[in-house]
């Protein structure tokens, strides 16, 4: 437990939120595959304590893996495989597009979605890091901003990037402009070595056919797709009173609004925009779950394994 | 309805800013940062927001309140039928005849009342007619009700009168009566020699709107007059007896010098006649013999060879021995020497007015001593209770005046009655001789006695040492003249009843002040005598109109009231010189005497005989000879529109559009409403904020 003595895993593990964490584990452990060590299965075979099947030798096969007890029962030469328990990589990606930083109210105490995806972030560095997966932290808007590669011992430089990210509001090094998924998730994608469990938050101001395009970009290098959607309550409801300018946080574009004769076709938009999205994901093999900010964090972890593990006994 | 400002209907176009407000919304300051508009850019833009108007009320409300604000920048008013000015129906028709003395010029009085006539005769069945005479007054002799028949007996009975001309009287009394009319035309006729003295413009006489105002101009022609304009009387006292020399002024009018006979009267007999020309216009001063002065008030007349105004060829005036002013010295039962020397010495100085003075010790002191006396100083004696205090107390309600001189009395013990109404509470006595003596330091040289000291090198009384004097605490509703250097009142007055009640605070001799020693001692005794003995001096002649106050002159009831001034119950005549008589007293509240009649009206007592009564010389307004024609038409635009409306030329019974917006002030009311519909909807769009707000 080294990282919650360190102050930057103080900031964003609450102790509450690790303790009803915690109390799912064993259910967690049974149903998510890579988010607890030995939950999630090996994505290759190789040796272990294990024993998983015996398989005819082939030309090749070591023939030290030969089971010579059942060859002396059954005069054949039979391999044995054991089922091995490795560890995964989980890397965790932030949008930290100019959009992100929507929701921050000090009167209320609601954070922004940035806030809010940087806890989630370092929610799951530390479980994946408990169970001794290599974790790593890229954060993106329209380029990778800033890349943490997976290693069981990143956990505090991922903590530290977050914290910064959360403290600045975004990394410096962001580029404006209209963020898109398709290039950063690319590079990514090409920079994992191995197959990682990729958990993507984000709040998908995109078109859902864009998203998916980069989501089977690397879902297609093999690897297996968290995807995290935030939302602050008010970009769900559109709460807003009299009439107003409004201005895109991403391209300073502006626009008068008289939020109550948008509001109905506003959330028809929003409603059709999450079902479309959530229909393509899951179409593609991928996890997907929408989390409003103004719910408390540890709840909206519990509700994401909760679906996950439905999800994943329907599969 | 018509507007004053039409071009104003162009901020009409300020209602596009609501409904612009309404449709497009404003853009407010603030900016609302929203993470994208990907979703808002997808909604149809025009359909949604610039089409549909929110709070349909509020807009209204505000369209409304710029309408009207807009209407009332126009100046709306409705244009209405003048009454008045109506061709047909019944007629109120006024007629205003001129009476003054300047209409006895050359038989103007007598075409007058022909023009008056001819207006009579004129009249329909269902016209209504007042006829108004007026001089310096205008007065009703028939009521609207009357028949022509009465109107013209009216007309006839009137009689040129003596006093001068003014039409603001008579204009105001025709508006009165046309304002109080129900006939849908209204006229006035003014019949007179329109003589611009009597004009003076009053812009807040204005008739009813559509008014006809027809003057009748009986002056117009260069009238040239000769004029007795003045008498003066010089006196000489140089022999056995007072001799008067009498000088007239007489004053042409006319551009041609002017040959007249001049000719002084006394008592009903010429004294002296002498024949002068007058220059044109211009003046002439003709001295006539000294004659002696009557032994008692007598008739003087000065009259010229009569022209074409004969009122002023006559000058009336009255010839009267002067009247002393009777003066009571009341001194302390042993005086100190020479006690009242230096005041009764000082007032017997002189002649303008005399003072006859007479010294007595209040131990000898009766209520008869009062009577006839016009002041009465207590020179450091306490006033006189019981009847003689009483007395004196009449006297002075009957307007005589006391002057109290304290001294060294001790004013405790005197009556709670006279303390009550003195006008200073008297304290103890202030001795300055140790610093040389005090000095009059604040004077009002604007109180009568000290007006005469006001020009420069008029009287000097930083000289006066006041060296004793007592402190005086004025009482509430006295007046302070002058003080002391060191700020205590030296001489306090108050009116008390009809006289005047006064404390001078040193003494009248030089025990307390050298004051008697200086020259200004004579001039200010005199002046203090003739302002607490109300004095005025007496007037030869009085002016037609004028109003006689009995009370302010005794000179002229003096012998008839036999010198109780206070005896306010002797009922006096007068008889005017047409033989109406009137009945007044001297005092109290019926001692005004309108003066109309030119010649010599009589005052005497209920048991005097006709004739032997005191002369009371009444002439014609000096200003009457002035015959300078006025524009008659200068009086009507006056009185039919208000000063600068109206134009000469003008149609007269057609109000302009000023005029009529003016009177009715309808936009007034309209930005009234205007104002109301912003409160309303302030109040009604904070509502729908707050609402939607919340």
């Amino acid at each position: 437990m080294t990282a919650v003595a360190s102050p930057a895993a103080n900031t964003f593990l609450d102790p509450a939120v690790l303790g009803k964490i915690g109390n799912l584990e064993l259910l967690a452990r049974s149903v998510v595959e890579g988010f607890i060590n030995g939950l999630h299965r090996s994505p290759s075979l190789g040796a272990s304590t294990d024993f998983a099947q015996h398989r005819l030798y082939m030309p090749g096969d070591d023939i030290r893996r030969i089971d010579w007890r059942l060859y002396a029962r059954s005069d054949k030469y039979f391999i044995k495989e054991y089922e091995a328990e490795t560890n995964t990589n989980l890397t965790v990606i932030l949008d930290v597009s100019p959009s992100m930083r929507y929701g921050a109210n000090a009167e209320t105490g609601r954070l922004s979605k940035l806030t809010y995806g940087c806890f989630l972030a370092a929610c799951l560095a530390y479980f994946s890091n408990l169970q001794r997966d290599r974790v790593g932290l890229a954060t993106i808007d329209t380029d990778v901003v800033d890349f943490v590669p997976p290693s069981a011992k990143h956990l505090q430089h991922i903590l530290h990037v977050l914290d910064r990210v959360e403290r600045t509001g975004r990394d410096a090094k962001s580029a404006p402009g209209k963020s898109t998924l398709m290039e950063p998730l690319k590079k990514l994608s090409d920079s994992l070595k191995r197959r990682s469990l990729v958990a993507l938050i984000s709040d998908f101001y995109e078109d859902p056919e864009e998203i998916l395009r980069a989501l089977v970009h690397t879902r297609g290098r093999g690897n297996e797709m968290i995807v995290f959607h935030l939302l602050d309550p008010r970009e769900i409801d559109f709460s807003f009173g009299d009439a107003t300018n409004f201005i895109d946080m991403e391209t300073g574009e502006k626009m008068p609004v008289i939020p109550e004769y948008l509001r109905e076709q506003y959330k028809e938009l929003v409603k059709v925009h999450t079902a479309d999205l959530s229909k393509r994901i899951i179409g593609a093999r991928a996890d997907y779950a929408m989390f409003d900010t103004s719910k408390p964090l540890d709840s909206a972890l519990f509700a994401f394994l909760a679906a996950r593990q439905r999800f994943n006994r329907v599969r | 309805m018509n507007f004053l400002a039409p071009a104003f209907f162009a901020g009409l176009l300020a209602i596009a800013i609501p409904v612009a407000i309404h449709l497009i919304n404003r853009e407010r300051k603030v900016v609302v940062e929203f993470p994208s508009l990907m979703f808002l850019q997808k909604i149809p833009y025009r359909s949604v927001r610039r089409q549909k108007i929110r709070h349909l009320l509020l807009l209204l409300l505000r369209c409304l309140a710029l309408a009207l604000l807009v209407l009332a920048f126009a100046r709306p008013f409705f244009e209405r039928k003048h009454v008045g000015i109506s061709a047909t129906g019944a007629r109120e028709v006024v007629i205003l005849l001129d009476r003054s003395a300047s209409m006895g010029y050359a038989g103007r009085f007598k075409k007058a009342q022909d023009a008056a006539k001819k207006v009579v005769s004129g009249l329909g069945q269902s016209d209504r007619a007042t006829l108004v005479l007026f001089s310096t007054d205008a007065s009703v002799a028939t009521e609207p009700m009357a028949t022509p028949g009465r109107v013209n007996a009216a007309i006839s009975a009137a009689k040129l009168g003596s006093e001068a001309t003014r039409y603001a009287p008579a204009l105001k009394l025709a508006s009165q009566i046309l304002s109080a009319s129900t006939q849908p035309r209204r006229e006035v006729v003014l019949i007179s020699d329109f003589q611009k003295v009597g004009w003076a413009n009053h812009n807040e006489i204005v008739f009813p709107l559509g008014t006809t105002v027809t003057p009748i101009d009986l002056g117009g022609a260069v009238a040239a007059d000769v004029a007795v304009s003045a008498v003066t009387t010089d006196r000489d006292s140089t022999g056995d007896r007072d001799r008067v020399t009498v000088a007239a002024r007489l004053v042409n009018t006319g551009s041609a010098p002017k040959p007249v006979d001049a000719t002084l009267a006394i008592g009903g007999r010429d004294v002296n006649t002498q024949r002068v020309v007058v220059p044109a216009s211009g003046t002439k001063q003709v001295a006539f013999t000294s004659i002696a002065v009557p032994s008692g008030a007598t008739k003087g007349v000065v009259r010229i060879t009569p022209d074409s105004l004969t009122q002023d060829d006559v000058l009336n005036f009255t010839v009267a021995p002067d009247e002393a002013v009777p003066v009571l010295i009341v001194e302390p039962a042993s005086p100190r020497p020479n006690q009242s020397l230096y005041l009764t010495r000082a007032l017997e100085i002189g002649d303008r007015p005399r003072f006859r003075v007479d010294e007595k010790g209040v131990d000898a002191l009766t209520p008869r001593d009062f009577d006839g006396r016009a002041l009465v100083v207590l020179d450091e004696v306490a006033p006189p209770t019981g009847a003689v205090g009483a007395r004196l107390r009449v006297m002075l309600d009957g307007g005589a005046g006391v002057l109290i001189v304290p001294g060294s009395e001790r004013t405790e013990t005197w009556s709670s009655d006279w303390r009550a109404i003195m006008p200073a509470t008297i304290g103890a006595s202030v001795d300055r001789s140790g610093d040389a003596g005090g000095t009059l330091s604040s004077v009002d040289y604007a109180h009568p006695i000290f007006e005469l000291f006001n020009a420069p090198r008029s009287g000097d009384f930083s000289t006066a040492r006041f060296f004793r004097y007592r402190t005086l605490a004025p009482a509430v509703g006295s007046v302070t003249p002058a003080r002391f250097d060191d700020g205590s009142p030296a001489i306090v007055e108050k009116t008390v009843g009809s006289g005047k009640l006064v404390v001078w605070a040193s003494s009248f001799d030089n025990s307390w002040t050298n004051l008697p020693l200086q020259p200004v001692f004579l001039p200010f005794v005199h002046q203090l005598g003739k302002h607490v003995g109300r004095y005025a001096d007496p007037r030869p002649s009085f002016i037609a109109g004028e109003v006689l106050d009995l009370s302010r002159h005794g000179e002229l009831t003096a012998q008839f009231t036999g010198g109780k001034a206070a005896d306010t119950a002797t009922t006096l005549i007068v008889e005017a010189p047409s033989g109406a008589r009137e009945r007044v007293s001297a005092t109290g509240t019926n001692h005004l005497v309108t003066l109309h009649e030119q010649g010599f009206y009589e005052l005497r007592g209920q048991n005097t005989a006709a004739g032997s009564g005191r002369p009371i010389a009444v002439n014609v307004d000096p200003a009457e000879s002035d015959l300078s024609h006025l524009d008659p038409q200068d009086v009507v635009l006056a009185v039919t529109a208000s000063s600068g409306q109206r134009q000469p030329g003008m149609d007269l019974n057609t109000a302009t559009p000023q005029d009529q917006e003016r009177r009715q002030r309808v936009w007034w009311y309209l930005l009234l409403g205007a104002l109301l519909l912003m409160g309303v909807e302030t109040a009604l769009s904070n509502r729908l904020s707050k609402a939607a707000a919340t």
